[in-house]
Protein backbone atom coordinates (compact mmCIF):
# COMPACT_ATOMS: atom_id res chain seq x y z
CA UNK A 1 0.00 0.00 0.00
CA UNK A 2 1.61 3.51 -1.41
CA UNK A 3 -0.51 5.95 1.28
CA UNK A 4 -1.58 5.75 4.84
CA UNK A 5 -4.75 4.45 5.33
CA UNK A 6 -7.61 6.71 6.04
CA UNK A 7 -8.84 7.94 8.99
CA UNK A 8 -12.19 8.73 9.86
CA UNK A 9 -11.45 12.48 10.03
CA UNK A 10 -10.09 11.99 6.74
CA UNK A 11 -13.05 10.44 5.21
CA UNK A 12 -15.72 12.71 7.07
CA UNK A 13 -13.60 16.13 5.52
CA UNK A 14 -13.65 14.35 2.00
CA UNK A 15 -17.90 13.51 2.63
CA UNK A 16 -18.04 17.18 3.36
CA UNK A 17 -16.01 18.46 0.41
CA UNK A 18 -13.44 20.35 2.34
CA UNK A 19 -10.16 18.23 1.05
CA UNK A 20 -8.23 19.79 -1.94
CA UNK A 21 -9.02 18.37 -5.11
CA UNK A 22 -5.48 16.32 -5.32
CA UNK A 23 -6.09 14.81 -1.91
CA UNK A 24 -9.10 14.06 -2.38
CA UNK A 25 -8.29 12.30 -5.47
CA UNK A 26 -5.64 10.15 -3.63
CA UNK A 27 -7.99 9.23 -1.34
CA UNK A 28 -10.24 7.93 -3.56
CA UNK A 29 -7.19 5.88 -5.54
CA UNK A 30 -6.25 4.66 -1.82
CA UNK A 31 -9.87 3.15 -1.38
CA UNK A 32 -9.82 1.26 -4.49
CA UNK A 33 -6.99 -0.66 -3.09
CA UNK A 34 -7.63 -0.56 0.44
CA UNK A 35 -10.99 -2.44 1.42
CA UNK A 36 -10.80 -1.56 5.38
CA UNK A 37 -10.55 2.09 4.25
CA UNK A 38 -13.01 1.53 1.67
CA UNK A 39 -15.27 0.23 4.28
CA UNK A 40 -14.89 3.30 6.23
CA UNK A 41 -15.58 5.93 3.84
CA UNK A 42 -18.91 4.06 2.70
CA UNK A 43 -19.92 4.58 6.54
CA UNK A 44 -19.21 8.33 6.49
CA UNK A 45 -21.02 8.28 2.56
CA UNK A 46 -24.22 6.51 4.53
CA UNK A 47 -24.28 8.96 7.76
CA UNK A 48 -24.37 11.55 5.30
CA UNK A 49 -27.29 10.12 3.45
CA UNK A 50 -29.12 9.55 6.67
CA UNK A 51 -28.31 12.80 7.59
CA UNK A 52 -29.53 14.26 5.02
CA UNK A 53 -32.96 12.04 5.21
CA UNK A 54 -33.14 13.28 9.10
CA UNK A 55 -32.87 17.01 7.71
CA UNK A 56 -35.28 16.33 5.31
CA UNK A 57 -37.98 14.80 7.92
CA UNK A 58 -37.08 17.24 10.95
CA UNK A 59 -39.84 19.74 11.17
CA UNK A 60 -38.87 21.95 13.97
CA UNK A 61 -41.53 21.82 16.98
CA UNK A 62 -44.45 23.94 16.42
CA UNK A 63 -45.06 27.38 18.39
CA UNK A 64 -48.40 26.92 20.43
CA UNK A 65 -51.06 30.14 19.15
CA UNK A 66 -53.40 30.76 21.67
CA UNK A 67 -56.80 31.75 19.83
CA UNK A 68 -59.22 33.76 21.55
CA UNK A 69 -62.45 32.01 20.61
CA UNK A 70 -64.90 34.67 20.24
CA UNK A 71 -63.02 38.22 20.51
CA UNK A 72 -64.21 41.25 19.27
CA UNK A 73 -67.50 39.21 19.05
CA UNK A 74 -69.31 41.71 21.23
CA UNK A 75 -69.48 45.16 21.40
CA UNK A 76 -70.30 47.22 24.25
CA UNK A 77 -70.68 50.58 25.55
CA UNK A 78 -67.69 53.03 25.25
CA UNK A 79 -67.09 53.14 28.80
CA UNK A 80 -67.06 49.40 29.33
CA UNK A 81 -65.01 48.60 26.41
CA UNK A 82 -61.69 49.12 27.84
CA UNK A 83 -62.55 47.11 30.73
CA UNK A 84 -63.99 44.49 28.60
CA UNK A 85 -61.05 44.39 26.27
CA UNK A 86 -58.27 44.39 29.03
CA UNK A 87 -60.24 41.67 30.33
CA UNK A 88 -60.34 39.24 27.75
CA UNK A 89 -56.72 40.16 26.75
CA UNK A 90 -55.73 39.02 30.19
CA UNK A 91 -57.87 36.00 30.10
CA UNK A 92 -56.26 35.11 26.37
CA UNK A 93 -53.25 35.03 27.55
CA UNK A 94 -53.00 33.07 30.33
CA UNK A 95 -50.69 31.14 29.45
CA UNK A 96 -48.79 27.13 31.36
CA UNK A 97 -45.10 27.73 31.23
CA UNK A 98 -43.46 24.22 32.23
CA UNK A 99 -45.89 23.29 34.59
CA UNK A 100 -45.40 26.36 36.70
CA UNK A 101 -48.84 28.28 37.71
CA UNK A 102 -50.69 30.56 35.10
CA UNK A 103 -49.92 34.04 35.67
CA UNK A 104 -53.55 34.86 37.37
CA UNK A 105 -53.29 38.76 36.87
CA UNK A 106 -57.28 38.93 36.12
CA UNK A 107 -58.48 42.54 36.98
CA UNK A 108 -61.33 42.13 39.65
CA UNK A 109 -63.75 42.89 36.76
CA UNK A 110 -62.91 40.02 34.82
CA UNK A 111 -65.08 37.66 36.77
CA UNK A 112 -67.73 39.80 36.19
CA UNK A 113 -67.71 40.30 32.31
CA UNK A 114 -68.56 36.99 30.20
CA UNK A 115 -65.17 37.27 28.01
CA UNK A 116 -63.74 34.84 25.60
CA UNK A 117 -63.29 31.61 26.01
CA UNK A 118 -59.71 30.14 25.39
CA UNK A 119 -59.28 26.58 26.06
CA UNK A 120 -56.63 24.75 26.94
CA UNK A 121 -56.12 20.96 25.97
CA UNK A 122 -54.03 20.39 29.40
CA UNK A 123 -52.82 17.25 28.85
CA UNK A 124 -50.59 18.48 25.47
CA UNK A 125 -46.44 18.64 25.41
CA UNK A 126 -45.17 21.96 26.64
CA UNK A 127 -44.29 24.06 24.10
CA UNK A 128 -41.40 26.15 23.75
CA UNK A 129 -42.68 29.02 22.52
CA UNK A 130 -45.91 30.66 23.27
CA UNK A 131 -47.10 32.62 21.06
CA UNK A 132 -50.55 35.01 20.87
CA UNK A 133 -52.81 35.18 18.02
CA UNK A 134 -54.40 38.64 17.97
CA UNK A 135 -57.67 37.96 16.11
CA UNK A 136 -58.38 41.11 14.35
CA UNK A 137 -56.69 44.90 13.71
CA UNK A 138 -59.72 46.17 16.09
CA UNK A 139 -58.58 44.19 18.71
CA UNK A 140 -54.58 44.10 18.41
CA UNK A 141 -53.64 47.00 20.34
CA UNK A 142 -54.54 45.60 23.14
CA UNK A 143 -53.86 42.59 22.52
CA UNK A 144 -50.18 43.50 21.82
CA UNK A 145 -49.80 46.18 24.63
CA UNK A 146 -50.71 43.07 27.18
CA UNK A 147 -48.36 40.52 25.46
CA UNK A 148 -45.77 43.74 25.60
CA UNK A 149 -46.68 43.14 29.99
CA UNK A 150 -45.79 39.80 29.13
CA UNK A 151 -42.95 39.17 27.30
CA UNK A 152 -44.45 36.81 25.06
CA UNK A 153 -45.02 36.33 20.83
CA UNK A 154 -47.59 38.20 18.89
CA UNK A 155 -49.21 36.80 15.77
CA UNK A 156 -50.76 39.16 14.27
CA UNK A 157 -51.90 40.00 10.91
CA UNK A 158 -48.60 41.26 10.28
CA UNK A 159 -46.94 38.59 11.09
CA UNK A 160 -45.03 37.14 13.73
CA UNK A 161 -42.66 39.29 16.15
CA UNK A 162 -41.13 39.12 19.30
CA UNK A 163 -42.09 41.67 21.73
CA UNK A 164 -39.11 43.93 21.93
CA UNK A 165 -38.21 43.86 25.79
CA UNK A 166 -36.55 47.45 26.50
CA UNK A 167 -40.06 48.96 25.33
CA UNK A 168 -41.22 50.93 28.34
CA UNK A 169 -44.29 49.70 29.91
CA UNK A 170 -46.18 51.62 32.85
CA UNK A 171 -48.43 48.55 33.93
CA UNK A 172 -51.17 50.17 33.53
CA UNK A 173 -54.23 48.64 31.38
CA UNK A 174 -54.70 50.90 28.17
CA UNK A 175 -56.62 53.51 28.40
CA UNK A 176 -55.80 54.31 31.95
CA UNK A 177 -52.90 56.61 30.58
CA UNK A 178 -54.78 59.91 29.05
CA UNK A 179 -52.28 59.91 26.32
CA UNK A 180 -49.24 57.59 24.64
CA UNK A 181 -46.08 57.25 26.33
CA UNK A 182 -44.85 60.04 24.62
CA UNK A 183 -46.80 62.69 26.66
CA UNK A 184 -45.41 61.23 30.23
CA UNK B 1 -52.65 53.98 18.55
CA UNK B 2 -49.60 54.07 20.81
CA UNK B 3 -45.96 54.73 19.93
CA UNK B 4 -45.26 51.39 21.38
CA UNK B 5 -47.65 49.64 19.49
CA UNK B 6 -46.79 51.01 16.50
CA UNK B 7 -43.36 49.87 16.54
CA UNK B 8 -44.08 46.31 17.30
CA UNK B 9 -46.05 45.94 14.22
CA UNK B 10 -43.15 47.66 12.02
CA UNK B 11 -40.84 44.79 14.13
CA UNK B 12 -43.86 42.56 12.61
CA UNK B 13 -43.35 43.00 9.31
CA UNK B 14 -38.74 43.46 9.49
CA UNK B 15 -38.92 39.70 10.68
CA UNK B 16 -41.66 38.45 8.55
CA UNK B 17 -39.54 39.61 5.49
CA UNK B 18 -36.18 38.87 6.81
CA UNK B 19 -37.24 35.21 6.65
CA UNK B 20 -39.22 35.22 3.62
CA UNK B 21 -35.76 36.48 1.75
CA UNK B 22 -33.54 34.02 3.33
CA UNK B 23 -35.39 31.35 2.16
CA UNK B 24 -37.20 32.47 -1.17
CA UNK B 25 -33.74 33.99 -2.32
CA UNK B 26 -31.48 30.90 -2.89
CA UNK B 27 -34.92 28.81 -4.21
CA UNK B 28 -35.96 31.78 -7.06
CA UNK B 29 -31.92 31.63 -7.79
CA UNK B 30 -32.12 27.87 -8.51
CA UNK B 31 -35.47 27.51 -10.30
CA UNK B 32 -33.70 30.33 -12.71
CA UNK B 33 -30.71 27.90 -12.71
CA UNK B 34 -32.84 25.14 -13.66
CA UNK B 35 -35.01 26.89 -16.44
CA UNK B 36 -31.97 28.25 -18.00
CA UNK B 37 -30.20 24.17 -18.02
CA UNK B 38 -33.53 23.12 -19.51
CA UNK B 39 -33.01 25.43 -21.99
CA UNK B 40 -29.92 24.07 -22.77
CA UNK B 41 -27.79 27.00 -21.67
CA UNK B 42 -24.29 25.23 -20.70
CA UNK B 43 -22.96 27.35 -17.97
CA UNK B 44 -26.21 26.54 -15.89
CA UNK B 45 -25.58 22.84 -16.69
CA UNK B 46 -21.68 23.30 -15.08
CA UNK B 47 -23.23 25.44 -12.11
CA UNK B 48 -25.67 22.78 -11.33
CA UNK B 49 -23.02 20.35 -11.82
CA UNK B 50 -20.70 21.54 -9.37
CA UNK B 51 -23.16 22.00 -7.28
CA UNK B 52 -24.53 18.29 -7.29
CA UNK B 53 -21.50 16.37 -8.19
CA UNK B 54 -20.67 15.49 -4.73
CA UNK B 55 -23.59 14.87 -3.32
CA UNK B 56 -24.46 12.20 -6.10
CA UNK B 57 -21.31 10.85 -5.49
CA UNK B 58 -21.92 10.31 -1.72
CA UNK B 59 -24.94 8.58 -2.66
CA UNK B 60 -22.99 5.96 -4.15
CA UNK B 61 -20.32 5.23 -2.18
CA UNK B 62 -22.63 4.86 0.68
CA UNK B 63 -24.24 2.47 -1.65
CA UNK B 64 -21.21 0.56 -1.21
CA UNK B 65 -19.82 1.04 -5.02
CA UNK B 66 -16.16 1.47 -5.55
CA UNK B 67 -14.79 5.17 -5.83
CA UNK B 68 -13.05 4.71 -9.02
CA UNK B 69 -16.67 3.54 -10.54
CA UNK B 70 -18.54 5.88 -8.83
CA UNK B 71 -17.23 8.55 -10.35
CA UNK B 72 -17.60 7.23 -13.91
CA UNK B 73 -21.15 6.75 -12.99
CA UNK B 74 -21.42 10.21 -11.93
CA UNK B 75 -20.21 11.29 -14.71
CA UNK B 76 -22.52 9.43 -16.92
CA UNK B 77 -25.36 10.54 -15.01
CA UNK B 78 -24.87 14.01 -15.73
CA UNK B 79 -23.95 13.13 -19.44
CA UNK B 80 -27.17 11.07 -19.29
CA UNK B 81 -29.30 14.10 -18.08
CA UNK B 82 -27.73 16.48 -20.05
CA UNK B 83 -28.42 13.85 -23.35
CA UNK B 84 -32.05 13.85 -22.14
CA UNK B 85 -32.32 17.27 -22.29
CA UNK B 86 -31.02 18.06 -25.52
CA UNK B 87 -33.74 15.32 -26.53
CA UNK B 88 -36.33 17.61 -24.96
CA UNK B 89 -37.11 14.69 -22.98
CA UNK B 90 -36.82 16.60 -19.08
CA UNK B 91 -39.55 18.75 -18.51
CA UNK B 92 -38.53 20.17 -15.34
CA UNK B 93 -35.27 19.50 -13.39
CA UNK B 94 -35.45 18.97 -10.28
CA UNK B 95 -32.14 18.26 -8.52
CA UNK B 96 -30.05 16.77 -6.48
CA UNK B 97 -33.07 13.98 -6.49
CA UNK B 98 -33.20 13.71 -10.49
CA UNK B 99 -29.64 13.11 -10.69
CA UNK B 100 -30.03 10.68 -7.64
CA UNK B 101 -32.09 8.46 -8.94
CA UNK B 102 -30.59 8.60 -11.96
CA UNK B 103 -27.26 7.46 -10.31
CA UNK B 104 -29.10 4.71 -8.70
CA UNK B 105 -30.64 3.32 -11.80
CA UNK B 106 -27.20 3.56 -13.32
CA UNK B 107 -25.31 1.52 -10.22
CA UNK B 108 -28.17 -1.14 -10.23
CA UNK B 109 -27.82 -1.28 -14.18
CA UNK B 110 -23.92 -1.73 -13.38
CA UNK B 111 -24.51 -4.07 -10.90
CA UNK B 112 -27.05 -6.67 -13.02
CA UNK B 113 -24.45 -6.31 -16.03
CA UNK B 114 -21.35 -7.56 -13.59
CA UNK B 115 -23.48 -9.89 -12.28
CA UNK B 116 -23.98 -11.38 -16.18
CA UNK B 117 -20.84 -11.20 -17.15
CA UNK B 118 -18.96 -13.20 -13.97
CA UNK B 119 -21.55 -15.83 -14.69
CA UNK B 120 -19.22 -17.20 -17.29
CA UNK B 121 -16.21 -16.79 -14.78
CA UNK B 122 -16.57 -17.60 -11.35
CA UNK B 123 -17.35 -14.63 -9.18
CA UNK B 124 -15.44 -16.33 -5.98
CA UNK B 125 -12.07 -15.42 -8.37
CA UNK B 126 -13.34 -11.41 -7.64
CA UNK B 127 -12.34 -10.02 -4.18
CA UNK B 128 -15.26 -9.35 -2.00
CA UNK B 129 -15.34 -6.00 -2.40
CA UNK B 130 -15.80 -6.25 -5.75
CA UNK B 131 -18.80 -7.99 -5.73
CA UNK B 132 -21.49 -6.28 -7.91
CA UNK B 133 -23.86 -4.25 -5.28
CA UNK B 134 -27.07 -4.54 -6.24
CA UNK B 135 -28.77 -1.06 -4.95
CA UNK B 136 -31.77 -1.91 -5.05
CA UNK B 137 -31.10 -4.53 -2.48
CA UNK B 138 -29.74 -2.47 0.02
CA UNK B 139 -31.95 0.44 -0.27
CA UNK B 140 -33.98 -1.44 2.61
CA UNK B 141 -30.45 -1.57 4.59
CA UNK B 142 -30.20 1.66 4.51
CA UNK B 143 -33.65 3.71 4.98
CA UNK B 144 -33.49 4.47 8.72
CA UNK B 145 -36.30 3.35 11.18
CA UNK B 146 -39.02 5.93 12.58
CA UNK B 147 -37.16 4.59 15.93
CA UNK B 148 -33.86 5.94 14.45
CA UNK B 149 -35.29 8.92 13.14
CA UNK B 150 -37.36 9.82 16.07
CA UNK B 151 -34.27 9.35 18.09
CA UNK B 152 -32.14 11.52 15.79
CA UNK B 153 -34.63 14.30 15.37
CA UNK B 154 -34.66 14.41 19.40
CA UNK B 155 -30.78 14.78 19.59
CA UNK B 156 -31.15 17.12 16.40
CA UNK B 157 -33.62 19.55 19.03
CA UNK B 158 -31.36 19.45 21.91
CA UNK B 159 -28.64 21.18 20.17
CA UNK B 160 -27.70 24.59 19.80
CA UNK B 161 -30.13 26.63 17.74
CA UNK B 162 -27.48 27.97 15.64
CA UNK B 163 -25.59 24.31 14.90
CA UNK B 164 -29.49 23.34 13.67
CA UNK B 165 -29.36 25.93 11.91
CA UNK B 166 -26.49 25.49 10.01
CA UNK B 167 -27.27 21.66 9.52
CA UNK B 168 -30.47 22.24 7.88
CA UNK B 169 -28.81 24.49 5.66
CA UNK B 170 -26.16 22.63 4.86
CA UNK B 171 -28.44 19.48 4.47
CA UNK B 172 -31.58 20.59 3.06
CA UNK B 173 -31.14 19.08 -0.43
CA UNK B 174 -30.51 22.49 -1.57
CA UNK B 175 -26.66 21.50 -1.33
CA UNK B 176 -25.89 25.23 -0.43
CA UNK B 177 -22.11 25.12 -1.05
CA UNK B 178 -20.45 25.48 3.23
CA UNK B 179 -19.32 28.78 2.61
CA UNK B 180 -22.40 30.05 1.55
CA UNK B 181 -23.82 28.65 4.64
CA UNK B 182 -20.87 30.28 6.39
CA UNK B 183 -21.95 34.08 5.06
CA UNK B 184 -25.79 32.94 5.40
CA UNK B 185 -25.34 32.45 9.52
CA UNK B 186 -22.32 34.69 9.89
CA UNK B 187 -19.83 32.46 10.91
CA UNK B 188 -16.54 31.01 9.25
CA UNK B 189 -16.36 28.37 6.45
CA UNK B 190 -14.08 26.41 8.67
CA UNK B 191 -16.34 26.87 11.90
CA UNK B 192 -19.20 25.95 9.83
CA UNK B 193 -17.46 22.63 9.08
CA UNK B 194 -16.21 21.44 12.63
CA UNK B 195 -19.94 22.47 13.23
CA UNK B 196 -21.65 19.85 10.73
CA UNK B 197 -18.63 17.70 12.19
CA UNK B 198 -20.14 17.72 15.78
CA UNK B 199 -23.67 17.63 14.35
CA UNK B 200 -22.54 14.32 12.15
CA UNK B 201 -21.06 12.94 15.93
CA UNK B 202 -23.99 13.07 17.54
CA UNK B 203 -26.43 11.99 14.77
CA UNK B 204 -23.59 8.81 14.82
CA UNK B 205 -24.51 8.29 18.50
CA UNK B 206 -27.97 8.56 18.29
CA UNK B 207 -28.28 6.34 14.86
CA UNK B 208 -26.38 3.80 16.39
CA UNK B 209 -27.51 3.13 19.71
CA UNK B 210 -30.42 1.36 18.57
CA UNK B 211 -28.21 -1.27 17.33
CA UNK B 212 -26.40 -1.60 20.57
CA UNK B 213 -29.65 -2.06 22.36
Amino acid sequence: MLKAHLTRDDAEQYILGALAPEKAAALEAHTVECEPCARLLQEEALLEEQAHEVAATFAPREHRVLRPAAWGGRRVAAGAMSALLAAAASLALVVHRGGTPPPTSLPPSAHASAGPVVEFDEGAEVPQVVMVACPDLATEAECTQSAVARGLLVLSPGGVAEVPRYEGHSGFPAGALPSGPASL
Amino acid sequence: MSAAVQDLRMTAVRVREETEESAAAPRREDELLAKRALAGERAAWDALIARHDRRVMVSLLAKGVRADRARELVQETWARLIQQQQRGLLTELRLPNLALTQAAFLAADDARRTRRESLSGSVEELAERQHPVDPAASAEKRLLSEEQLSRAHEALAQMSPSARNVFLLACDGQELPHAEVAVRVGLSTQRVRQILCEVRKRLRAALEEETHA
